[in-house]
């Protein structure tokens, strides 16, 4: 069962919203999708649902948007798989996209696998790279199960391609640009959904600051080698004035909170300075880290994958190396200070 | 609702990741070596529906989707103390993504009569995450994914969801019928009664239902999957000085050239 795949154009990106804040990833998103609309001569367009959110469509047309759809209505805050897909199917439908991006949050995963059943969509999950060929397929490409290489999916006969990609892994820039009329680009679109036919009531939201790890300057990052004691992480960490973060392995044992998971289903993190603690160096982890200044590896096995990852490694337990570590950066700063 | 819940939990056999080894010579994955086992976070949706059943009556019916030798993830969530047990398992199935596959296991959950499905967060070897909403789209049924904890409350015919979200957790009434994904590590799986694991190993058979029992010879399998692999390819390398140091002295010193 395949589709005409010629009535389908543009690159949508799916602008998550809570309380009118954009999640980042949906600004990162924007910026990649304008380089595939770009390179397949689409339209690039927002797709924005929310309760009184024109503004942030606007912005979306400021940020590089040839277009925003506008979804306005309190049905839409906050978010809900049922109504939000229904809504999603029926502009599928109606205006064939023939890319959609999605953030790789919890709120664009419970989304996109919505979504992508009713309009019969191909959806990669988690995606590390995305591409167009000459035919203007998407190429979607992604880790593969143990980490020992990349797999490329592609959607040959079905509309639209989907994807989700976890936040850090693109860059949202600075694209701001004036453009003198941006309400002129945004669509308010007819809402299909009412009130009394949704399937569910979020009935408490508490939400404080979200941490993030994707723009600081020194990440310490620890994995299954910590044995549950992060405590050199964040002492070392702390002395470098940088985040702590960690392996999914980690994030799994409970030893870290999941906001600061660095690797393919995490963040994606570009510091000055990355130090691997612990960390074999999974493919999946190694995505989430590879465009770092200067990596540095801790690990009792010579042979993990990270010291080929790494600029400067030593073999030996983090939990001896780390407070060394952590005592000569202290030292240094006592006798700057 | 008086006589409680049709609770299906879904199952899914992985290859174990712990057991899945890299050839140091090429660096790839021995796949072959590596054992089949229940996929960890479904750990989290059998101990749920377990806990579920056990508040508001009802039974666990556990499905999986794949091989004949796919019984044992069956047995598994039998052994834990679910009820009962149903195999899709069809050549027509092979080779199916995420949409054809959230298609079989929607309608064995309708065919099932099914009032809550649970599922784990993701599979440990494909980790999409997808199939959970899948099934509840293919149905129209509503969804709760990333769950924490689950409250039950029957008289109105309703399933709350605790929902972890970015920056904090929401909580969230679903109608019936709902399907839920549990976040791996919710709660802690409880081990197989030594009678109950018995029973599911020498006595227990699954239903069988093949494609066309369930009306989608049509629908599944490679030819209906929208996604295909275009290519694999090593990850590419990023160059790295690969200096090995003998002290933490000078481990710190190259440190301080970078902060």
């Amino acid at each position: 069962m395949s589709v005409d795949i010629e009535a389908y154009e543009d690159v949508w990106v799916f602008v998550e919203q809570h309380d009118g804040v954009v999640a980042p990833v949906s600004w990162e998103l924007l910026a990649k999708g304008r380089e595939l609309a770009d390179e397949t001569g689409d339209d690039l367009v927002a797709l924005v649902m929310g309760d009184g959110v024109s503004a942030l469509a606007e912005a979306a047309v400021s940020r590089g948007a040839d277009r925003a759809l506008l979804a306005d209505d309190p049905v839409f805050e906050p978010y809900r798989a049922d109504p939000y897909g229904e809504q999603f199917r029926a502009l599928v439908e109606e205006r064939k996209p023939s890319i959609v991006l999605i953030g790789g949050s919890h709120t664009g995963r419970d989304f996109a696998g919505r979504v992508a059943v009713p309009a019969h969509a191909g959806l990669t999950a988690d995606c590390t790279e995305l591409d167009v060929d000459d035919e203007g397929l998407l190429l979607a490409s992604r880790p593969t199960f143990g980490g020992d290489a990349m797999a490329t999916i592609k959607c040959p006969a079905h509309r639209p391609q989907m994807a989700t990609v976890r936040p850090g892994v693109f860059d949202a820039g600075n694209p701001t640009e004036h453009v003198s009329d941006p309400a002129a680009a945004v669509e308010e679109v007819e809402v299909v959904v009412a009130e009394e036919d949704t399937l569910s009531t979020v009935i408490e939201r508490v939400v404080g600051d979200v941490v993030d790890i994707t723009d600081a300057d020194v990440v310490v990052a620890g994995g299954a080698g910590c044995e549950g004691n992060f405590a050199p992480i964040e002492e070392l960490a702390d002395a470098l004035g940088g985040e702590v973060a960690a392996t999914r392995a980690a994030v799994d044992e409970g030893w870290v909170e999941p906001a600061r998971q660095v690797g393919q289903t995490g963040k994606t993190v570009r510091p000055q300075l990355y130090v691997a603690a612990g960390i074999s160096g999974a493919v999946q982890h190694l995505e989430g880290m590879n465009d770092s200044d200067v990596v540095v590896a801790v690990n009792t096995d010579p042979n993990a994958p990270i010291f080929e990852n790494a600029d400067y490694g030593i073999v030996g337990d983090l939990h001896e190396v780390l407070p060394e570590l952590t005592a000569l950066v202290r030292a240094k700063q006592e006798v700057t200070a | 609702m008086t006589d409680g819940w049709n609770i299906v939990v879904c199952v899914k056999q992985v290859p174990d990741a712990d057991d899945v080894t890299i050839d140091p010579d090429t660096g790839t994955l021995n796949r072959s070596d590596a054992p089949a086992v229940l996929n960890s976070p479904d750990r989290n949706a059998v101990e749920s529906a377990l806990e579920l059943r056990a508040a508001v009556g009802g039974t666990v019916t556990a499905i999986t989707m794949g091989p004949p030798v796919a019984k044992a993830v069956l047995q598994t969530a039998v052994g834990a103390g679910a009820d009962g047990g149903v195999l899709l398992t069809d050549r027509a199935f092979g080779g199916s993504d995420t949409w054809p596959t959230s298609l079989a296991l929607a309608r064995a959950a309708a065919e099932l009569d099914a009032d809550v499905v649970i599922c784990g967060e993701e599979s440990t070897d494909s980790s999409t995450g997808q199939v959970p909403p899948g099934i509840a789209a293919h149905n129209g049924w509503s969804q709760l994914t990333y769950v924490e904890s689950l409250e039950p409350r029957p008289d109105e015919g309703v399933l709350v969801g605790k929902r972890d979200v970015e920056g904090g957790y929401e909580r969230v009434a679903a109608q019936l019928p709902v399907v839920v994904a549990m976040e791996f590590g919710a709660n802690v799986p409880r081990p197989a009664g030594l009678h109950r694991k018995i029973f599911a190993e020498t006595e227990f058979e699954p239903v069988e239902w093949t494609a066309s029992d369930l009306g989608i010879e049509e629908q599944v399998g490679l030819a209906n999957s929208p996604t295909k692999v275009g290519g694999m390819d090593t990850a590419s390398p990023v160059e790295r000085e690969r200096v090995v140091v003998d002290s933490v002295d000078d481990l710190y010193e190259h440190i301080e050239e970078v902060v």
